[in-house]
């Protein structure tokens, strides 16, 4: 008796955990996703950071002036680090470069001075590198400024592409992994149709129907959304281990609101597919359910 | 108009989908009596009490049902109407997925009873009644046919209806059992509320005679109480 109660029970509550399990596999690809995505950014952050240009100086300038200079640099809002090179230390890098003593074959050191200077992201690109290299020229002393035109193109243009993809991939991905959320809640509610029917036929209001049936999926959603975040971690925090430079978040704010955003998402899509799923057979004629 | 008329039926049409079923039908229901519908399977006995309780739109006439206008009812009103009819249905129609006490507890919850110990006496009230009082811990599907009708015609009772409407509802039972169900129902009609019971157990009706709305052809027709019912006519 109470046994056969506990049977029927426990298949309910598998058949909860099927579709929690495959909600939560669904948020966990749309956490990924922005996983991705958000690193991507960082990645491409950190290769444009990392393209610097060179201002050559004149060779007879003072210290004082190659400070007054590398001062007013640093003050730019477009500057991330400015590292000053002197003719040795100019001398000292080529020559470790070309595994050659040049200067005593040359008999002089023909290099500049020059202060080597690396730009934030957001202006390491093609068209604001050559307004910044017209503004560095008005400077006094600055012979040229030098930098590798087509690396910078480059750079900006395969990020571009990437994220790009990236992008429109995880849309994708969130588009697909909502509907079938849809389904699936669409599919248990169905399962019950006639049982709300009946709900109907003994005079309760259409949101007393609804109310329990939200309520457990709204809670559905949370567990799921849990899961999806526990097997997340578990992946970045591997990851993370194996390519610490590549991927993963050094910030946990980042990863916070990441974590919460797919809490949030799970139980905002599980509430607004019930809600539309159990309508639809709240407006049902009885007749149109064997259908 | 008497007092006691709790439904009022006038030239209804009714209609399934855009077929006419059955047109012009007229009668009244006083509170405390026991009506039996029959008629041939889809002569329309079903659409006549679907009609009532509001799950087919009343398209033509008038109708009154417990103080409610079928014609100017709203949407929002419908679960009231219902509140007022008790239902019984052919194939019980229990919610599967909880247990007997659980399925009267819904009804009770959702026609605003809160306190827990009042639903609690009231379910024992209703399931005393019919002769179920210690089953409340049950599925639906661990009782006998029989037993799942007592508990649909208890769940009827639960807001004390002023009509109920059973449909078929020996139609799943045997003999036996039909004949407890109906002396369940003639006796809740004793209590002051009208029973509309549509049915083609002939034999049942034979041996529990009451007023007899008969549908045949498209339009409905009182039988006379007195004068034998040609059983056999009604059989083909």
């Amino acid at each position: 008796m109470k046994k056969d109660q506990k049977v029927v029970k426990r298949r309910l509550r598998s058949s909860y955990i099927i579709s929690i399990i495959s909600i939560s596999l669904l948020l966990f690809i749309v956490g990924l996703m922005v996983f991705l995505v958000l690193n991507a950014r960082n990645l491409s952050e950190y290769v444009m950071e990392n393209i610097s240009f060179s201002v050559i100086l004149d060779e007879d300038i003072r210290e004082v002036d190659i400070i007054r200079i590398q001062k007013n640099l640093d003050a730019a809002e477009y500057v991330k680090s400015t590292r000053y090179i002197t003719k040795e230390r100019a001398a000292i890098e080529l020559e470790e470069m070309l595994g050659e003593d040049f200067i005593s074959f040359l008999g002089y050191n023909p290099l500049s001075p020059s202060i080597e200077v690396n730009l934030f992201a957001a202006w390491a690109n093609p068209d604001s590198i050559q307004v910044i290299e017209k503004d560095i020229q008005q400077f006094s002393y600055v012979q040229e400024v030098y930098y590798q035109k087509s690396l910078v193109h480059l750079v900006n243009e395969n990020v571009r592409k990437i994220s790009m993809i990236l992008t429109g991939f995880s849309l994708m991905l969130l588009l697909i992994s909502l509907s079938l959320i849809n389904n699936t809640i669409r599919l248990s509610v169905y399962a019950r149709r006639f049982i709300i029917n009946t709900m109907k036929l003994v005079g309760a209001t259409n949101a007393f129907i609804r109310r329990p049936f939200l309520y457990k999926s709204a809670a559905h959603g949370f567990y799921a959304a849990v899961l999806a975040n526990a097997l997340m971690f578990g992946l970045i925090y591997m990851v993370q281990k194996e390519f610490a430079d590549l991927l993963g978040f050094n910030d946990i704010q980042t990863i916070g609101l990441l974590f919460l955003s797919i809490v949030l998402l799970g139980i905002v899509i599980n509430w607004i597919s019930t809600f539309f799923a159990v309508s639809r057979y709240l407006r049902m004629k009885t007749d149109d359910l064997y259908y | 108009m008497s007092l006691d008329l709790i439904i009022d039926l006038n030239k209804v049409n009714i209609l399934q989908g855009d077929n006419l079923i059955l047109s012009e039908v007229s009668f009244s229901v006083n509170k405390g009596e026991f009506i039996y519908i029959i008629g041939k399977v889809g002569s329309g006995k079903t659409s006549i009490i679907r009609t009532i309780n509001a799950e087919l739109p009343l398209r033509s006439g008038t109708a009154l049902v417990a103080g409610y206008d079928l014609e100017k009812i709203r949407k929002r009103q419908v679960p009231y109407l219902r509140r007022k009819l008790g239902i019984v249905f052919q194939d019980f129609q229990l919610l599967g997925d909880r247990n007997i006490y659980d399925n009267l507890s819904f009804v009770l919850r959702a026609t605003g009873w809160k306190n827990k110990a009042d639903i609690s006496n009231r379910i024992e009230e209703v399931l005393q009644r019919v002769d179920l009082g210690y089953k409340g811990y049950k599925m639906p599907h661990q009782l006998s046919g029989g037993e799942q009708q007592r508990v649909v015609i208890a769940r009827a009772l639960l807001n004390n209806p002023d009509v109920i409407l059973a449909d078929e509802p020996t139609g799943n039972l045997d003999p036996e059992t039909s004949e407890d169900i109906l002396r369940l129902l003639l006796e809740i009609s004793g209590s002051g509320r009208a029973v509309i019971m549509a049915t083609h157990n002939y034999p049942l009706l034979k041996k529990f005679p009451a007023r007899t709305i008969k549908c045949d052809q498209g339009r409905i027709m009182e039988v006379d109480q007195t004068a034998e019912i040609d059983f056999t006519s009604l059989m083909d």
